[in-house]
């Protein structure tokens, strides 16, 4: 019995969540505090943790390193000090710290990665492809559409007004269009596979446990039901009023 | 009111309860549609089959979370179980602060212990470490001083025999990674492929693919896995049908819907259109 408890919680949210769908309603506001409180609580919980293994496994080991740890604790509770107004300006030292860090870290190599390899690989890339043709017309349009839309975000110079690069800037809006419609694709399939997700989580597919179909009847019922009696209420109510 | 001027005005909710019906038919009663197996899968299995050998060190990350499951979880059970036949070291790790919390699921799912695997020796779980690029970074650098304690028992990672010989990015073999967003493959791609040339194989979302893509085009990533239908094709080739078989009539009879939808708002836009002149 105590097994089931989690089962249906974890049914109740699902349809709290989705409940949105019919509209606003207690349901889906229930649902959908306890899951911010819930994951706020576990993040915090998840950082806590690391912070009390660093502390055990190495940063208690000699003074100096208490003293080190002992100052990131402070620096890390300005954070906090963004709270209140007299003390806000402490809170721009971490997010300095963070903001520093984070792009000295990336701007390594972000120049190699995201930039001078994807040049590379597009100076490589083959305009005939051996036995394969839709390879070939693959490359053949990576060649061309990938400098169309750069050329298009070429605002400088008298050039982007001549007659060459209207057929350019035409290329560029079609592979543009061509790039979002597949990005909106892919985004469909995304959603829907969210969705599929947890409806094998209701209907109880293996390995999914089996009796969250029943909490799934159970709860799509009252939740269904209170929600429309209302709503038929409130209207039979409001010509009367 | 006509019935295409209806059609575009029809309430959403309806819509909505289409979708609903649409997912849960096919579950329900599964059609049993085939499933072609794509470039994308068979270069993941090969990859996974041939270029991962005996004696390798595999990161296996987990880089989302609950919302993330519904597509991944499938993927990344599939993957390990496909990596635990083989006979390399894996270390679990996570950017991602439920990350813990999904590979735990994993685990009740894949036991390694049921392919002979030995915690500690054959794997290890690091859990959660928070910094996001910059703790991926550190972990390239150094494991020991990026991670105290182990996730499971809270121990020193000094007390686990598989860590001796894991102490940076260069005892590495191969990053798998699955994910929804940042930190995701461009900061393994910057502190991992391009400063140590550690191999990676990631597994997205559908969102995140065209963003993929250039990646994969460059050479940087050696095989992507990108949504729910490749995973259910991966499952296909590996001969362990999951979730992702179990739901792939789903995303077809779904996507059907989408465009059915798009094509009968396309005709009523035109022919109301045309009313208005």
């Amino acid at each position: 019995m105590v097994d089931l408890i989690p089962i249906w919680l974890c049914v109740f949210f699902t349809l709290g969540i989705y409940s949105i769908l019919y509209r606003e309603n207690p349901w889906f506001r229930i649902a959908e505090s306890v899951y911010l409180g819930t994951a706020v609580g576990y993040a915090v919980s998840q950082d806590l943790l690391y912070i009390r293994n660093q502390w055990s496994g190495q940063w208690s080991q000699s003074a100096g390193m208490m003293l080190l740890f002992a100052l990131t604790m402070v620096v890390g509770l300005m954070w906090y000090a963004r709270f209140n107004k007299s003390t806000f300006y402490l809170y721009r030292w971490p997010l300095a710290i963070i903001v520093g860090t984070g792009i000295g870290v990336a701007l390594k190599t972000v120049i190699f990665t995201q930039f001078l390899d994807q040049i590379i690989a597009q100076a490589n890339t083959p305009f005939f492809v051996a036995g394969d043709l839709m390879g070939t017309i693959n490359n053949i349009l990576i060649q061309i559409m990938v400098p169309s839309v750069l050329l298009y975000f070429w605002f400088t110079g008298t050039t982007r007004d001549s007659a060459p690069m209207k057929v350019v800037e035409k290329i560029a809006r079609y592979t543009m269009m061509a790039g979002f419609g597949s990005a909106y694709g892919y985004t469909i399939l995304t959603r829907y596979s969210l969705l599929i997700g947890r409806s094998q989580y209701l209907l109880g597919i293996p390995p999914n446990p089996p009796e969250a179909k029943l909490a799934f009847i159970v709860i799509a019922f009252v939740m269904l039901a209170s929600m429309i009696g209302y709503d038929m209420f409130m209207k039979k109510k409001t010509p009367e009023e | 009111m006509s019935i295409m001027k209806k059609v575009q005005n029809l309430d959403t909710r309806i819509i909505y309860l289409l979708a609903w019906l649409f997912v849960l038919f096919p579950l329900i009663s599964p059609l049993g549609l085939p499933i072609p197996i794509s470039n994308d899968a068979r270069n993941w299995y090969n990859y996974v089959e041939n270029e991962v050998n005996d004696g390798d060190t595999v990161i296996f990350s987990l880089m989302y979370g609950t919302s993330g499951m519904p597509e991944l979880f499938p993927m990344s059970v599939a993957t390990m179980k496909h990596i635990l036949e083989k006979d390399v070291k894996i270390v679990v790790v996570t950017f991602w602060v439920e990350g813990p919390l999904v590979f735990d699921t994993l685990i009740g799912q894949v036991d390694p212990a049921d392919y002979g695997k030995v915690y500690g020796e054959d794997w290890i779980n690091l859990g959660y470490i928070p910094g996001q690029e910059t703790a991926i970074g550190s972990l390239a650098t150094s494991f020991q001083n990026t991670v105290a304690n182990d996730y499971v028992e809270g121990r020193p990672l000094s007390s686990f025999p598989i860590m001796d010989d894991i102490k940076s990015a260069n005892d590495v073999d191969l990053i798998i990674s699955f994910e929804t967003g940042t930190p995701g493959a461009p900061e393994w791609l910057r502190q991992w492929n391009t400063a140590y040339g550690v191999p990676i194989i990631v597994g997205c979302i559908g969102v995140s693919v065209p963003g993929m893509i250039p990646y994969i085009n460059s050479g940087q990533m050696a095989a992507l896995m990108p949504g729910l239908t490749v995973s259910a094709e991966y499952e296909v080739l590996l001969s362990k049908p999951g979730l992702a078989v179990a739901g792939v009539d789903a995303v077809s009879t779904s996507h059907l819907l989408v465009v059915l939808l798009v094509i009968i708002g396309n005709i009523a836009y035109f022919m109301t259109k045309e009313d208005e002149k």
